[in-house]
């Protein structure tokens, strides 16, 4: 499937922001599953690209001049298709993914949801992944990008950041290495944000997909852009700016299959 | 003072021999002592405390009222350490910190160690101060550690065993060169009677190791400090002064086009080669703690490109942590085929059932510490506790015993302090620097921290520890007389 992609996000400011740096991960790294045809970023000024620790490809945005907004706009055809595990594609041990952090960290109750799916056939992560939307269904507005699973799990709502991250502290409570990933989703209704995070666990020497707010674990509609240990890891931008006052952001995400794909 | 009766203690004394004799490296010391007027002494002590208030050498207590600022106890006997000792000590702190920066290369590279079966692999990943950010990153020289501190300890046999490494920001070096400086301006008589190695060089040595740390000549040095209320600023401070290169703060920096500037009244300035004292989670907030601004934004990916060196690198701390403190002497033997000079002291990690079952059954008699804290925060020691924190400490074990390693209660060798009534033996341990650039290099002395209270074993400053100056005989005979 060929998918087109257009995301723009822009951050306005009530005061001049005097520097500011962003770590953008908005590019995606080709890979069996992906293939990208074509990808372009726009950005108020050249960024300084490179990887993070995590082999994601990493651009370094340094605004050194007042500004009172910032403008991104990525671009770009990838065509995905339908694999079912990835290999590592990269040195970094898998076991770094069994550490909890702050947003990932477990406690008594995730602790229970996580044993209660420890079947003896090993760690039932379908019904796992059932059982968490279950008890969080898809409900925007309740948490914010700072809340932990903790947290989300408490109030009982989330959306697909908040499901990864309670999914990921109950794989890592039961020493099982899971991963954030951050990314683009693809679907017919316009319900979910074309902004996605899903988790993927090591099993069988590859990194397996789960979804856990579409209930799937066959990726074939998700761009991957990020992974990470948690959100802070893979967001798409993550930035430190001096002065601005308030901040305001609009984000849009487009993903359409190609024309081509659908003429078909 | 006509003469000089210790009251006896366990374990070895630096100065008297068991059967009461003064020990050879000390006769010299010793005569001038019983030569010297009590008061003098006195006036002397208070003359100490006087000079290091002006200077301003004070230390933040963590835990008491923000900003607490007091001075170090400053204890003007030395303590000395004959050259034939010295040689033993030197060779030993080299050889470990060899193998330590071995030991980070390996891990964040082929990860040999772990492929021959000699650490579990998930002693390494699953630890937090293993940095996914620096799995095949290439560092000039292979050096992760360039300044290391060594924490000594002697035994009541007088054996010396290393008490931990100190590989992430290790301070109080400062107090190695000022206590010198001190006792060189109250007793400069003693220095003419005897050879003392000099200290003072330590800041040269300290920048040629940081301009080594560089793959080009001439780089340009900055010392990133976290700000005058981190408890070793003075020393932040005192360190750049001495090297004559900029004191800076996390916001006197910044990341442009893949380099690292500094804002300076003639622009910016490329920075080469920070020596950080600020810890890996605190220096780029867009990478770490996001909730901090201590740092530099983009730092890393600059770290990472190979643009900056910092000093130490990223991620050192799985080195020197205490659940990997019992593999290192396995590491100077797979590394460098060697056996280990000094010993390490004989620990049990808790993690381990058996370990932690044998822990359990004798914790009234052990030191208990948790594998990531420091600075004596957070540790049982199980003869000095009450019933009621050792039962507080059964239950941690027993809630997470992999957060803990346990040691037998090591006497800790004892030095005589001046105090008020007279002369008395305190314990001490001994941090040597050691400097790893092109070669791996260790000032002769080091921090003698001293415990103030009679009997007790904590000598961390941040629990009222105090201090001594650390005299290394250049002699080469164990007598000088």
């Amino acid at each position: 499937m060929k998918l087109s992609i257009e995301h723009s996000t822009e951050y306005r400011y009530s005061e001049r922001v005097k520097h500011s740096t962003q770590y953008l991960r908005l590019t995606p790294r080709p890979s069996a599953r992906q293939r990208v045809l074509s990808w372009e970023l726009d950005l108020p000024e050249q960024a300084d690209e490179g990887s993070d620790g995590y082999n994601n490809i990493l651009h370094v945005l340094t605004l050194d001049k007042p500004h009172q907004q910032i403008a991104l706009t990525v671009r770009g055809v990838v065509e995905i298709t339908d694999e079912d595990g990835e290999d590592s594609d990269h040195r970094l041990s898998p076991l770094v993914f069994t550490r909890p952090t702050v947003l990932t960290e477990s406690n008594e109750s995730l602790d229970e949801l996580a044993h209660r799916h420890d079947g003896a056939g090993g760690m039932q992560l379908e019904r796992l992944s059932e059982s968490i939307l279950q008890g969080m269904p898809y409900t925007p507005g309740i948490t914010s990008v700072a809340s932990n699973a903790r947290e989300a799990w408490k109030l009982g709502k989330g959306v697909c950041q908040d499901h990864t991250h309670v999914f990921l502290a109950c794989c890592r409570a039961l020493g099982m290495p899971a991963r954030y990933v951050s990314g683009y989703l693809y679907s017919k209704d316009s319900e979910h944000v074309a902004s996605h995070a899903w988790a993927e666990v090591w099993q069988d020497d590859s990194w397996k997909t789960f979804d856990i707010t579409n209930q799937t674990c066959r990726p074939r509609h998700h761009l991957k852009l990020a992974v990470g240990m948690d959100y802070m890891d893979a967001c798409p931008v993550r930035g430190v700016r001096f002065g601005g006052g308030v901040e305001s952001l609009e984000a849009v995400a487009q993903v359409n299959r190609t024309v081509s794909e659908r003429m078909q | 003072m006509r003469s000089l009766k210790l009251p006896a203690v366990s374990g070895f004394d630096e100065m008297i021999a068991p059967g009461g004799g003064v020990r050879p490296h000390y006769r010299s010391y010793h005569d001038w002592l019983l030569r010297q007027d009590r008061s003098l002494l006195q006036r002397k002590r208070k003359e100490a405390e006087l000079q290091f208030h002006r200077v301003g050498i004070t230390f933040n207590v963590y835990g008491e009222d923000s900003g607490t600022e007091r001075l170090i106890p400053f204890d003007t006997l030395p303590r000395v350490i004959p050259a034939s000792e010295w040689d033993l000590l030197e060779r030993g702190t080299i050889q470990r910190v060899n193998a330590l920066n071995l030991f980070l290369h390996d891990i964040y590279h082929d990860q040999n160690i772990i492929r021959d079966g000699r650490i579990p692999a998930e002693q390494i990943f699953g630890n937090s101060q293993y940095q996914p950010c620096m799995q095949d990153v290439d560092l000039h020289n292979q050096v992760y550690s360039h300044i290391s501190g060594v924490d000594l300890i002697r035994d009541g046999e007088g054996d010396w065993y290393v008490l931990e490494d100190n590989l992430r920001t290790p301070s109080g070096v400062s107090y190695m060169i000022e206590n010198r400086r001190m006792m060189m301006r109250l007793f400069p008589e003693l220095f003419a009677e005897q050879t003392v190695a000099p200290v003072e060089h330590y800041p040269s040595l300290l920048l040629e190791t940081l301009q080594q740390s560089a793959s080009y000549a001439n780089p340009t040095v900055v010392l990133l400090t976290p700000g005058q209320f981190n408890s070793a600023y003075f020393e932040h401070a005192f360190l750049a002064q001495q090297m004559g290169i900029e004191l800076v703060e996390g916001a006197d920096l910044f990341v442009k086009d893949g380099f690292v500037y500094m804002r300076t009244t003639a622009g910016p300035q490329r920075v080469d080669v920070i020596y950080r004292r600020i810890d890996d989670d605190f220096l780029d907030p867009l990478a770490f703690r996001s909730d901090s601004m201590l740092g530099v934004p983009g730092l890393l990916s600059v770290y990472r490109q190979g643009n900056v060196v910092l000093a130490n690198a990223v991620g050192t701390g799985v080195g020197d942590d205490k659940s990997i403190y019992p593999y290192v002497p396995d590491m100077i033997r797979f590394y460098l085929d060697e056996e280990p000079i000094l010993h390490n002291v004989p620990t049990w990690q808790c993690r381990k059932p058996d370990d932690l079952k044998e822990v359990l059954n004798q914790l009234p008699k052990l030191v208990v510490k948790e594998v990531h804290g420091a600075g004596g925060y957070g540790m049982l020691v199980g003869p000095a506790a009450s019933q009621a924190e050792i039962d507080m400490f059964r239950a941690r074990l027993l809630a997470n015993p992999g957060n803990y390693i346990a040691q037998p209660t090591l006497s800790l060798s004892s030095c005589p302090i001046f105090v008020e009534e007279g002369i008395a033996p305190r314990h001490i341990d001994l941090r040597p620097f050691v400097l790893s650039g092109n070669d791996t290099r260790v000032v002769p002395g080091g921090l003698t921290r001293v415990a103030m209270k009679s009997g007790s074993l904590v000598v961390n400053s941040s629990q009222g520890g105090g201090t001594k100056d650390t005299w290394v005989l250049e002699s080469g005979e164990d007598c000088p007389c």
